[in-house]
């Protein structure tokens, strides 16, 4: 059953590579939940959403041509995702350090209660004290992608990720707090 | 030594009096880290905020894009036609500076050999 689907998406990748603007909304339309869902772990902001999703889209459209293996299709959507999403965080810190006074304008945290429960407020809080490595790390885990294929998109062993993975997790349970007070 | 183990027991009385209700769920939750689920909420947070029509705009603006940016040959023919007129430029005031420095100095020497001409005539 899942190497059919499989073959599905390689054939559904392969029609897209041809400029079969019907595959690639089938994609998009496919992944858009996951990648918005893996673009706000990385950036802890509802508003950069639709704007960064659109942004790996986009970018999957114009490199789809250059992507050899039709099956590596979802390892490197998500290495787009994870590099559009590292990008913006660099651009914002370096906005901070020149526009000093925009930071109270640009970083605008969520209100507390604006994502439903306590759990969820406290993965947020916890996320947002990682480096946005770690967070792209545990995103990657949660989309189910195997530590031989985070090391391909990290280019890096997958001895080095299942230690990154380790460090991260601590990290993670150290700022998690369910009980943590807004 | 009774005085001493009812103070102990006010103390630990107090103390656990400062935790709040539920106190062995929350210790569990945070040693154990989030969830699947928690991370499940997380991801359908960040799904929820695509607005309809997600997939229709991207394609939109990817076709914009792409209609934006010149090819590869369309680049290096815009390259080419720079580097041209840049080389044309630099031609045409090299040589109206030489022609100009070349009119002085031939006014510089009509001038001189007038001079010494004056003087002879006399």
């Amino acid at each position: 059953m899942e190497s059919s689907s499989t073959t599905e998406l390689a054939d559904l990748v392969r029609r897209a590579q041809k400029g079969d603007e019907g595959a690639q909304r089938d994609l998009i339309v496919a992944y858009q939940h996951r990648v918005a869902g893996f673009v706000y772990a990385m950036t802890n902001r509802s508003d950069y959403v639709e704007d960064l999703s659109q942004q790996v889209f986009i970018k999957m459209i114009r490199a789809l041509d250059r992507l050899q293996a039709p099956a590596q299709f979802e390892s490197w959507l998500f290495r787009l995702a994870r590099n559009t999403c590292i990008d913006q965080l660099r651009r914002q810190k370096l906005r901070r350090i020149f526009l000093p006074f925009g930071d109270e304008h640009e970083n605008i945290p969520e209100p507390p209660g604006a994502v439903d429960t306590e759990e969820l407020d406290a993965l947020r809080h916890a996320l947002a004290q990682l480096r946005p490595q770690d967070r792209a790390l545990l995103a990657l885990v949660q989309e189910g992608r195997s530590h031989a294929e985070i090391a391909e998109t990290l280019d890096t062993s997958v001895a080095a990720v299942k230690a990154r993975l380790h460090r991260a997790r601590e990290h993670l349970r150290e700022h998690y707090q369910p009980d943590h007070e807004n | 030594m009774k005085t001493e183990d009812q103070a102990w027991r006010s103390l630990q009385a107090h103390a656990s009096a400062q935790l709040r209700v539920g106190f062995a769920d929350r210790v569990l939750r945070a040693a154990r880290g989030p969830a699947t689920a928690t991370w499940t909420q997380l991801r359908a947070h960040g799904a929820a905020q695509l607005r309809p029509g997600f997939a229709g705009r991207v394609l939109r603006a990817a076709r914009a894009v792409q209609a934006g940016v010149p090819s590869l040959s369309g680049q290096f023919a815009i390259g080419a036609a720079t580097a041209a007129v840049c080389l044309l430029a630099v031609v045409y005031f090299h040589s109206r500076a030489n022609r100009l420095a070349e009119e002085r100095n031939l006014a510089g020497w009509q001038q001189l050999a007038a001079e010494v001409q004056e003087p002879d005539a006399s």
